[in-house]
């Protein structure tokens, strides 16, 4: 009897631990404290402010569907490689139920693209990208993943970016009136 | 008067042998409420006249009877409820089963809980965050691009090839009824070969016979 009450007590507290979200699972399991990453967080509340401060329609859909997105990256050649074989034994190790979207396997870039689906609002996506210069780059985005948007966001987020850096002349005016 | 006197001793040193009855001590008592008591029976006084005003003063109250209904009343109902043996072996598997699930349950709904993402905020201000947010569907906005790219150069090579797609399909659908004819003519054989083998069998019984 007591062996049977401690297999099941095994079983209901060990089977729901096993898991968590890509990027928590690869901070704790794969990254050393020799070998440090950048990784940035970014969640709903603040994709709810930054889809209301952003003028563009499109890139304002984008955040308010979206729970969250983190990134890792780490620039250091070595790193970036070792890490990059790492996320993929991750992937393959624990994260098996995800469907491969995107597949790049160029001399210079290397990226692999996981989606895995719940329902349509909650979808789940990995990035993980060896680019030219041996950047490391892990993005790791939740919500409701419009992928044909997101293909057609470039000329937006270079608007964007640069609207930040390089205000228009009518944003210039209302800073200055402001400022007055 | 002597006499009476003299009977009240009797009864006296009864009662103090303890051998009096209920009427001998009646009469005790009558006699001692009595106003004219001789001196050597005064000291006797408030032990009988006392008691009989004690007797007379010992009265119930007015809720007793109340109280003493709420009394049985409470009883019969303790009487209603079914003493559970929770120490019964069954009662105590099932006891014993009900916590586990309940805390399986409880844990699982904890984990899955802190399953959804729960992370520090890596900015307060949204400003800073759109720049890392925008590289971040930049890169998947390239990756995909690149994707599509890629899936349309194989498509144009294949396009550039030249080659005859109705020609391969009509070479497929062939393959495909060949292949049907040959699975057919394998069942046939088989079927041919099955009949052959019991034929030769019934030759062979026929032989040893």
């Amino acid at each position: 009897m007591r062996k049977v009450v401690f297999i099941f007590l095994f079983l209901f507290t060990t089977s729901p631990l096993a898991g968590g979200d890509f990027i928590t699972e690869f901070l704790n399991t794969c990254v050393e404290a020799k070998r440090p990453v950048s990784n940035v967080n970014i969640g709903r509340p603040m994709l709810e402010k930054m889809a209301s401060n952003t003028n563009d329609e499109e890139l304002k859909k984008i955040f308010q569907n979206l729970s969250s997105i983190r990134i890792i990256t780490t620039e250091n050649k070595k790193d970036a490689h070792f890490y990059f074989k790492k996320a993929n034994e991750l992937i393959a190790d624990k994260f098996s139920d995800y469907q491969e979207v995107v597949s790049v396997n160029d001399r210079n870039t290397k990226i692999n693209i996981l989606m895995k689906s719940k329902d349509n609002k909650n979808q789940d996506i990995i990035f993980i990208g060896l680019d030219e210069d041996d950047k490391l780059t892990i993005i790791n985005i939740t919500g409701k993943i419009d992928f044909h948007a997101i293909s057609k966001l470039s000329d937006s987020l270079n608007k964007e970016i640069n609207g930040e850096e390089n205000p228009s002349e009518e944003e210039k005016a209302k800073i200055s009136k402001q400022q007055e | 008067m002597i006499k009476e006197y003299e009977h009240i001793h009797f009864l006296l040193n009864k009662y103090w042998n303890c051998e009096t009855s209920l009427e001998e001590e009646k009469k005790l008592q009558d006699f001692f409420s009595q106003e004219d008591i001789p001196e050597d029976l005064q000291p006797y006084i408030p032990l009988f006249r006392d008691y009989k005003e004690s007797q007379h003063s010992i009265r119930l109250d007015d809720d007793f009877e109340k109280k003493l209904k709420a009394a049985i009343h409470q009883k019969e109902k303790a009487k209603q409820y079914i003493t559970i043996r929770i120490f019964a072996p069954v009662l105590k598997i099932a006891a014993s089963i009900a916590i586990i699930v309940s805390l399986g349950v409880g844990i699982y709904f904890l984990v899955n809980e802190n399953r959804k993402p729960y992370f520090a905020e890596t900015y307060n201000d949204p400003k800073a965050a759109l720049k890392d947010a925008t590289y971040a569907l930049e890169k998947l906005s390239e990756a995909l691009r690149k994707g599509e790219e890629a899936s349309k150069e194989t498509f144009d090579k294949l396009k550039n090839l030249n080659i005859n797609w109705a020609a391969i399909d009509s070479m497929g659908r062939d393959m495909e009824q060949e292949m049907e004819i040959e699975i057919e003519m394998e069942i046939e054989v088989e079927g041919d070969t099955d009949v052959d083998i019991d034929r030769d069998r019934e030759t062979h019984v026929n032989q040893n016979l």
